[in-house]
């Protein structure tokens, strides 16, 4: 086996065609690392470690809460299907929301914004047990105080602790408490109290979804049987978790074919910036190449020494490129998720399963870059080699 | 035979290289053009806003509809010519559950003269009007569903829950580039009918048509102020605003292309000038030799200059012609089909085109001018003892 | 320093009695060059004072290190002085700007390099076209001069060919077509024949005689084959910088 000291040595030869290659891969895995790291964002904002034991119930045919409609008397027929728990003093673990959408001014940029207002239940907090109140305080039950997300707090004109905005003509609110998720897309809403968001509205008597725990996440399929089966209710039951993957479905695929489709054409870029490389590399060193064949390497050693180094050469440029998406952690921003019409603020959420990909696409560039120039390299004949 | 154009014969000195070098900027090319042309596809609507149309919907939330006598109302006001309304259906194709396409309940006696760029053979649009259960289709979304005109069709109503039941009684094509071939166009009546007392006679959105251009501002806010006291207030935009703030939503994913293909340009100056780099550390030796027989300085600046004109203008070439089967045909055609309502036209411009095929040429050349110097600068006699 | 005159007494020892007197082509007096490698100053010539007359076909021979391309270097406009004085068919070298030198060379030099120094996308034809570039001649015209370069060296019949098609001594041969299709007052060939078979070199050196005899060249030739050397109508040799 060639040494491998050799391979790194010869790298740090030819140091900016080197560097120029190693950049070139860096910024590939960059671009995978943050396709990667943006669509786990969207899947714990969107989707979070939401509750095995939730279920969601949405009128029949909708795609989301917004477009469902639910009749209040409804809602207690929900609540009472086998399967559904109860908290110590008898009552069905469960909320009616109300979701409808507003204009509201954005702060800084001009221009109006799609806010999600969620009307709900004074047991909400009770029932979203992982919800805390992070500033201020909880509203008082059936009043004109609101509660908003973390996300948006400060982001449009009005909401802020302390603050009042219109929830639409002559009907003002009071932000009195502000409220952290565990990063989910509720950190985006403002949720004020169930009636108060009816009569502003006209939907008195209405919800726009259910949610309820269950006994056990085993109780889902009867859960779900006995509601879809009473057609007259003309709803249908979700996991918890499958309704927030379908709400990201759409955001997710198109953020991933977009990342990707920019990801493979960096990626053919970077393999033929390795490939010149390597091919300069072998070039220039036939002499080297030819006096290890004739002092008794064989062809493999070659291939696999010159590969090792175009591997190298890629997991330096990617292990960087690595690092650098690990920066973008602290980067946050704000896009329309076209399936709710809401504004929603996405993170970069690194994982292992990012960086692992990241790594694995990096030697995959260095292996393909280098394969040819490799066995270039290991099919001269050594005396060819030294003549050269 | 001019000292530029030896140059540019020096690509064929290092086939593999010079072949390698053409693919990468070929790629680089390509992927700009993509990048720019999704911009650019995504910028159509906007561009091709009518000028004399207005958009006139509830303030508070999109989801909310008007009352439709509101319709008469801006009717009536001076420098507006006409008016007509649509709403929101929201239906499915029972069978096609994951399709989507715009369903609108409009009007069908205005609404194709306000919106003259979606046209209709005479006949099959007075056919249309009399028929209460028409339905009119885009061309693309009458291909995809397999529709013509004569067919039943039924919708599955998702905020509109049930089955409806239609004829299809013809198809628009469209005039104007910006336009969604995949709506699907029923009547408001027909909606009406099926709905609860106290969900009847609203209207999703009124769209105007005015007069005079130049008077878009001053109208829109005469239509807002003629429901300032009342109970709904509207907001009014021209069509060009309201297309803008759609963008704006995406101004993230927008601003992050924009970047990206600034940063392919840089990416693809990095492989030319590389390759250019390498070259001229052989041909070192020449240059020696043109100074020595008389060239000058600036001469050998040509000549290094030359070869990466060449290299540039082929890579700008093979670029710009893969990016028509493969953007226009491949991509173009399936993201018109399938989104179309939000890239109805997915073509590359001419100018496009242009511009990354002059940028390649430039960017050639930009990319050589390090090296260049590097080898103008030479003693001649350095240049004469260099080896390779 | 001993006088031109005294060194060239001293060499025309090893001349053949063809010696030329005429004009001085190269006037050379106290020129001294000094190189800088890193900050060590390193004198390569030291006062040399040198005259060759129109017409001359001279060789210059000596130990690797003693200065004789360095020379050549100076003599062909390639490199300056750094003191003293370099008069060249009448031009003043140290007075001249670098594009007036470029100039120079163009006109008035034909250089010939050991490693003939061909451009290896050009044919035979255009690689002999090159200096041509230069000057404010017609296509056709440029076309008409080189064959007929070509023809002197003998090798019209092979003017499309590529370098990579032709032998050692073909390539030179072209190399010298290009050197003269200028019509230079000078010639300067550093060791024409290093590369070369036995065979080939002959061939050059006959070239240079005929270039000298037949068509008044002045040729100055630098080497370190005594046989090339023989062909010479003057011989001077340099040590350490100093000719002797």
């Amino acid at each position: 086996m060639i040494p491998f000291n050799y391979n790194l040595r010869n790298l740090t030869v030819r140091a900016t065609t080197t560097a120029s290659a190693a950049f070139g891969m860096a910024l590939v895995v960059f671009v995978v690392a943050a396709v990667l790291m943006l669509n786990n964002g969207i899947n714990k904002t969107l989707g979070r470690t939401s509750d095995p034991r939730g279920a969601v119930v949405i009128r029949k045919g909708s795609d989301n809460e917004l477009q469902s409609t639910i009749d209040e008397p409804n809602v207690g027929l929900v609540m009472a299907a086998p399967g559904v728990a109860h908290t110590a003093d008898g009552a069905p673990e469960g909320v009616g929301e109300l979701l409808v959408v507003i204009l509201l001014d954005k702060i800084g940029t001009d221009g109006f914004s799609n806010v999600q207002v969620r009307g709900v239940p004074d047991s909400v907090l009770k029932f979203r047990s992982q919800v805390q109140v992070t500033a201020g305080r909880a509203p008082q039950p059936g009043t004109d105080e609101v509660l908003v997300g973390r996300g948006i707090r400060g982001r449009f004109k009005g909401v802020e602790l302390g603050q009042t905005f219109e929830l639409k003509k002559n009907r003002p609110v009071n932000v009195v408490g502000v409220f952290e998720d565990g990063g989910s897309s509720s950190e985006s809403e403002i949720w004020a109290d169930l009636n108060t968001v009816r009569t502003a509205f006209g939907r008195e008597g209405l919800v726009s979804s259910v949610r309820v725990h269950l006994e056990s996440p085993t109780k889902f399929d009867g859960f779900k049987a006995s509601i879809e089966s009473n057609r007259q209710l003309g709803l249908e039951a979700q996991r918890e978790s499958e309704y927030y993957e379908k709400q990201s479905q759409g955001l997710s695929i198109f953020i991933t074919a977009l990342g990707f489709g920019i990801a493979f054409f960096f990626f053919v870029g970077a393999v033929i910036g390795a490939a010149i490389t390597m091919l300069a590399s072998v070039a220039n060193r036939q002499r080297e190449i030819g006096t290890l064949r004739a002092l008794g390497f064989s062809r493999r050693s070659i291939i696999v020494s010159f590969l090792l180094e175009s591997v190298l050469l890629a997991l330096a440029g990617g292990g960087f490129g690595a690092l650098a998406s690990l920066a973008l952690g602290f980067v946050k921003f704000s896009m329309m998720n076209f399936q709710s019409w809401a504004e929603i603020v996405i993170a970069f959420e690194p994982n292992f399963q990012s960086i692992g990909v990241a790594i694995v696409v990096a030697c995959a560039m260095g292996v393909i870059g280098g394969l040819w120039p490799a066995i270039r390299a290991a099919r001269m004949s050594p005396v060819e080699a030294m003549r050269a | 035979m001019t000292v530029g154009g030896i140059g540019m014969r020096n690509i064929w000195r290092n086939k593999t290289r010079t072949t390698l070098t053409v693919i990468g900027g070929a790629v680089a090319v390509l992927f700009f053009i993509w990048l720019r042309t999704i911009l650019w596809a995504w910028n159509v609507g906007v561009e091709y806003s009518a000028k004399d149309r207005l958009a006139t919907r509830h303030k508070v939330s999109l989801i909310m509809p008007v009352p439709k006598r509101y319709v008469d109302n801006i009717r009536q006001l001076p420098g507006i010519k006409q008016t007509t309304w649509a709403n929101w259906f929201g239906g499915k194709d029972p069978k096609r559950p994951d399709e989507f396409f715009a369903t609108l309940a409009v009007d069908p006696e205005s609404f194709f003269q306000v919106y003259p760029e979606m046209s209709v053979p005479a006949a099959d649009l007075a056919t249309w009007q009399a028929d209460r259960r028409g339905v009119i289709l885009g061309d693309v979304l009458a291909r995809k569903l397999g529709l013509k005109v004569g067919d039943k069709y039924t919708l599955a109503g998702t905020i509109f829950a049930g089955d409806w039941e239609f004829n299809v009684d013809g198809i628009y094509i469209a005039t104007q580039k910006s336009v969604d071939r995949s709506q699907l166009i029923f009547h408001w009546a027909y909606l009406n009918e099926r709905l609860p007392e106290r969900g009847k006679d609203l209207v999703g959105w009124v769209i105007s048509r005015i007069d005079n251009p130049s008077r878009s501002a001053e109208l829109t806010v005469a239509v807002d102020k003629l429901f300032d006291e009342k109970d709904v207030q509207t907001t009014t935009m021209s069509e060009r605003s309201m297309n803008n703030s759609f963008m704006a939503a995406f101004s993230a994913i927008l601003t992050a292309l924009d970047f990206i293909s600034i940063v392919i340009l840089l990416i693809m100056m990095l492989i030319l000038g590389n390759t250019i780099a390498m070259g001229v550390r052989e041909r070192t030796r020449e240059y020696g030799v043109l100074r020595a027989l008389g060239f000058s300085p600036g001469h050998v600046a040509t000549f290094v200059i030359g070869e990466a004109l060449a290299i540039g203008m082929l890579a700008g070439g093979l670029g710009c012609a893969l990016s028509y089967p493969i953007v226009q045909l491949g991509m173009g055609r399936y993201l018109e089909e399938n989104l179309g309502s939000f890239f109805p036209y997915f073509r590359v411009s001419a100018s496009t085109a242009l511009v990354a095929a002059l940028l390649s040429v430039l960017l050639g050349v930009v990319s050589a001018i390090i090296p260049a110097r590097q080898a103008s600068k030479l003693t001649i006699v350095d240049a004469l003892r260099r080896v390779g | 320093m001993e006088t031109s005159t005294e060194k060239s007494e001293q060499s025309s020892a090893q001349n053949k009695g063809k010696a030329v007197d005429g004009p001085a082509m190269v006037e050379l007096r106290g020129v001294t060059k000094v190189f800088y490698r890193g900050k060590e100053p390193l004198r390569v010539l030291d006062g040399i004072n040198l005259d060759v007359p129109e017409g001359s076909f001279e060789a210059l021979m000596g130990p690797s290190g003693s200065g004789k391309s360095t020379l050549l270097n100076l003599i062909a406009g390639l490199d300056r002085v750094s003191s003293g004085t370099a008069r060249v068919a009448k031009r003043d070298l140290t007075s001249l700007s670098d594009s007036e030198l470029a100039k120079f060379r163009a006109q008035t030099v034909g250089f010939i390099f050991q490693a003939y120094n061909l451009m290896p996308v050009l044919t035979a034809r255009e690689n002999v076209e090159l200096p041509l570039l230069l000057t404010n001649l017609s296509s056709a015209e440029r076309k008409k001069r080189a064959l007929t370069a070509l023809r002197v060296v003998g090798l019209e019949d092979r003017n499309d060919h590529y370098p990579r098609q032709l032998s050692g001594g073909q390539e030179q041969r072209v190399a010298i077509a290009r050197a003269i299709v200028n019509d230079p007052a000078i010639i300067v060939a550093d060791e024409p024949t290093g590369d070369l078979d036995r065979k080939s070199a002959d061939d050059i050196l006959l070239l240079l005689e005929k270039l000298n005899r037949d068509f008044k060249k002045t040729i100055l030739m630098v080497t370190h084959d005594p046989v090339a050397a023989e062909r010479a109508t003057v011989l001077r040799k340099l040590d350490k910088g100093v000719l002797i």
